[in-house]
């Protein structure tokens, strides 16, 4: 009764996650298009929303499971795997709160390994795993996009920085849509595939799948994919308008060497097998766009306190995921310590959520520009 | 995995992502370019300097749409 109990939370937990994946990572997608007004705000997320919602269908492949090569995953549980989701919400909400992007991803490996470590100690860290696949592609990814960027805004105001504007940006901003799509899509198939992962994960440890890759079931795929749709679907417009307008005010070609840079260099990373986060990457092919055209444009203050976010995001998440893990054990290896603590996180959500819905309209157009 | 495996995926990924950002951007410029000049041969009445920058507009184009449809087949075949 009591793992029955437990499976429930922590799907519940893990939809959880999806949805603040969603609205987390909604402004690597559409804060370019926004800010550059290439799609209004609204039409921008139902976008991106609908898009993420038909990647999550493309690629239904968990055998690369999140973590996986990272923790051992024999010492996995499903308390553990609630801790570690835990973790990343409570990163998502807090950089969310601050309006700093940060790579849901790294949140959610965070997590996991501070449960294993408190569940398991040492022995259930993979050192060399989290040098390869989290570290040097976290160093990786906004260097390699920055330059990218950086030397497509140069070129592209070589081509056409001698032409009339009005076209020349009209010409971006229908760009900018296709890019803004293929992000969306791309979103949509790597982090849906995570949360049906942790689902799995927790029905093979619960027996109800068996076998060492069992396919995810038909609702754990339309339950990940709609989750994820519908938290992009709010808007994190906090992040918006960080990666929009307060890093620098950007003109269409800037938008579109960002978004289209980013593009190219994730899926171009996916394509070698060298998965980088869409965050990282999005975010330094916005600086990069951004400094080329003049280093002073930026607001390197507030980059700084992006770089600060990003080192802090595993550690962070780890020690929530651990604190998570000691305190649900407190109350035994029953339900009742999970319970405890997802009615409290469910509270915190709904009263942060509230505090933002009684602060009036999200954003528009104009608060994008601001 | 070894590092040694990872050190050589990274190396191509220094050269391979930026080249792949290039090709999205020097097409679409060519798709902006070749329609702003078109529209502005036109409006001097030069039908064949305006049919001639169409057709850089269409390569662009083509080149663009090539580097989405690869974008696309490299999310289908994930794994």
């Amino acid at each position: 009764m009591d793992s029955d109990i437990i499976l429930v939370i922590v799907v519940a937990t893990a939809l959880a996650f999806d949805f603040t994946n969603g609205f987390h990572d909604t402004a690597n997608a559409v804060a370019t298009s926004i800010s550059t007004r290439a799609l209004a705000p609204k039409t921008a997320v139902t976008m991106s929303a609908i898009l993420n919602f038909v990647g999550a269908f493309i690629s239904i492949e968990v055998a690369a499971t999140v973590a996986s090569g990272i923790v051992d995953a024999d010492l996995i549980d499903t308390t553990v795997i609630f801790a570690g989701l835990i973790g990343a919400i409570v990163w998502n909400l807090v950089t969310w709160y601050f309006g700093l992007p940060s790579s849901s991803s790294h949140a959610l490996i965070g997590g996991v390994v501070g449960a294993s470590f408190a569940s398991s100690g040492t022995d259930a860290i993979l050192g060399q795993g989290l040098l390869e696949k989290v570290i040097i592609p976290a160093l990786v990814a906004p260097v390699v996009a920055f330059l990218a960027a950086g030397v497509c805004i140069l070129i592209t105001y070589r081509m056409v920085g001698r032409l009339r504007p009005g076209p020349v940006n009209r010409g971006y901003r229908l760009g900018q849509i296709a890019s803004a799509s293929l992000l969306s899509l791309s979103h949509g198939t790597n982090d849906a595939q995570k949360t049906m992962g942790i689902i799995t994960l927790a029905l093979v440890a619960h027996g109800t799948l068996a076998g060492p890759s069992p396919a995810p079931p038909t609702w754990v795929i339309v339950s990940a994919a709609t989750a994820i749709a519908l938290g992009t679907y709010t808007g994190g417009w906090r992040i918006i308008r960080t990666m929009g307008s307060r890093i620098y005010k950007m003109d269409p070609a800037q938008g579109f060497a960002a978004q289209g840079g980013g593009a190219a260099v994730l899926l171009t990373a996916s394509h070698l097998g060298f998965p980088l986060s869409t965050t990282h990457s999005i975010t330094g092919a916005v600086l990069g766009a951004g400094a080329a055209k003049r280093l002073s444009a930026v607001r390197w203050g507030l980059a700084g306190n992006i770089a600060v976010a990003w080192a802090l995001t595993i550690p962070a998440a780890a020690f929530v995921g651990a604190l998570t893990y000691g305190v649900s054990r407190i109350f035994g290896d029953g339900a009742l310590g999970p319970v405890l603590i997802a009615v409290s996180l469910l509270m915190l959500m709904v009263a942060m959520f509230g505090k933002r819905m009684r602060g009036g309209p999200a954003i528009t157009a104009a608060a994008a520009d601001a | 995995m070894t590092i040694a495996t990872d050190t050589a995926a990274l190396m191509e990924l220094v050269w391979a992502a930026p080249l792949a950002a290039l090709v999205v951007t020097i097409s679409w410029g060519l798709v902006v370019w070749g329609s702003t000049r078109a529209a502005d041969a036109r409006r001097d009445g030069r039908a064949g300097l305006a049919t001639l920058h169409l057709g850089v507009a269409a390569i662009g184009a083509a080149l663009f749409a090539a580097a989405v449809v690869f974008g696309l087949i490299v999310m289908m075949s994930k794994d």
